[in-house]
């Protein structure tokens, strides 16, 4: 259990760190957030290149190589929520949608990174720091698995709340 | 059986969080003169007991009662320390508030980036949980006495 208490104190500090050398304002708050989302799109794409990773996904491609484009997508979009998910916050996503036309929302109703914070509408406002880095985890994971895309999030009640991952048409 | 309020101290004397569910007598000063005589008086008997230990000391001071309550003590090595009021039917609770520390106090304050240490805490949850896990203790009962 140390290692994810860890994690959990090192990415609060993150955010206070970026936070704290940013003035006030919409326009640098928006930047600390970008910030934290170009930390967790380097770590994603770092944390995705395992050996793990590698035998399952050489599962994955043997069987839909030549099937449709969405299958290979829908196929990753499930590895994201089940192993990566257990991988970084030891558990999975509790559920997974999708348009069939590149639009992913993962949801995770109880979130390790706030499920601390609060259960329910207090400190709202400053949930989505704490989601910028996970989205960029996220994005790096997919990228080096050869998808790109643009990831949010958003929290509505806490501690759940929903990834939005949008594939982008190459 | 029942508790009557709890505090939670920090190493500095400032009281993060006080709690009361059966309290029939205030103390007739201020909240905040409440606390620092609460915290000054356990500071002046930690040290008395360890003085005056007529034995080497295995835990320090753990409790006093009166003829109407009783006090609990526990102190962390980092000088967090939980205090609860109970009547006088209840024994040694040193796992209670040893739990108030690690799964409420670390788990929901220590670990919320929104609750600065070293003052009071704000964060709803903890409240709401701690409230929740002394209504679940089974010495806890509704009606007092």
């Amino acid at each position: 259990m140390a290692d994810e208490a860890l994690f959990l104190l090192l990415h609060n500090e993150m955010v206070s760190g970026v936070y704290k050398s940013a003035e006030q304002g919409e326009v640098e708050n928006g930047r600390c957030i970008t910030k934290l989302e170009n930390m967790g799109f380097r770590v994603g794409q770092g944390l995705i290149e395992r050996k793990n990773t590698v035998l399952l996904l050489v599962d994955l491609f043997r069987f839909t190589k030549d099937t449709a484009r969405f299958k290979d997508e829908l196929d990753i979009m499930k590895f994201i929520c089940k192993d990566f998910w257990t991988t970084v916050f030891k558990k999975q996503i509790d559920n997974l949608r999708t348009n069939h036309q590149g639009i992913y929302v993962l949801q995770d109703n109880k979130f390790r990174l706030l499920t601390q914070m609060s259960a329910g509408k207090q400190y709202l406002e400053h949930a989505s720091k704490y989601l910028a880095f996970t989205c960029g985890l996220i994005r790096g994971g997919l990228s080096n698995l050869g998808i790109k895309s643009i990831v949010t999030a958003e929290v509505s009640s806490m501690p759940a709340c929903k990834f939005q991952v949008m594939i982008q048409k190459s | 059986m029942t508790v009557h309020n709890l505090y939670l101290f920090d190493r500095n004397g400032v009281c993060l969080h006080y709690s009361e569910w059966h309290r029939k007598k205030q103390a007739g000063i201020s909240q905040e003169e409440e606390f620092k005589l609460m915290y000054g008086m356990l500071f002046s008997i930690r040290s008395f007991v360890s003085k005056m230990s007529p034995l080497d000391m295995k835990d320090g001071f753990v409790a006093f009662q009166t003829s109407r309550y009783k006090l609990h003590y526990y102190e962390t090595p980092t000088g967090i320390k939980v205090v609860m009021n109970t009547d006088l039917g209840v024994g040694p609770i040193r796992d209670v508030l040893h739990h108030i520390y690690s799964a409420l106090y670390v788990e929901l304050v220590v670990k919320n980036p929104l609750c600065p240490l070293g003052q009071t805490v704000q964060s709803e949850l903890f409240r709401s949980r701690l409230d929740s896990y002394i209504r679940s203790l089974p010495f806890f009962s509704a009606r007092a006495g």
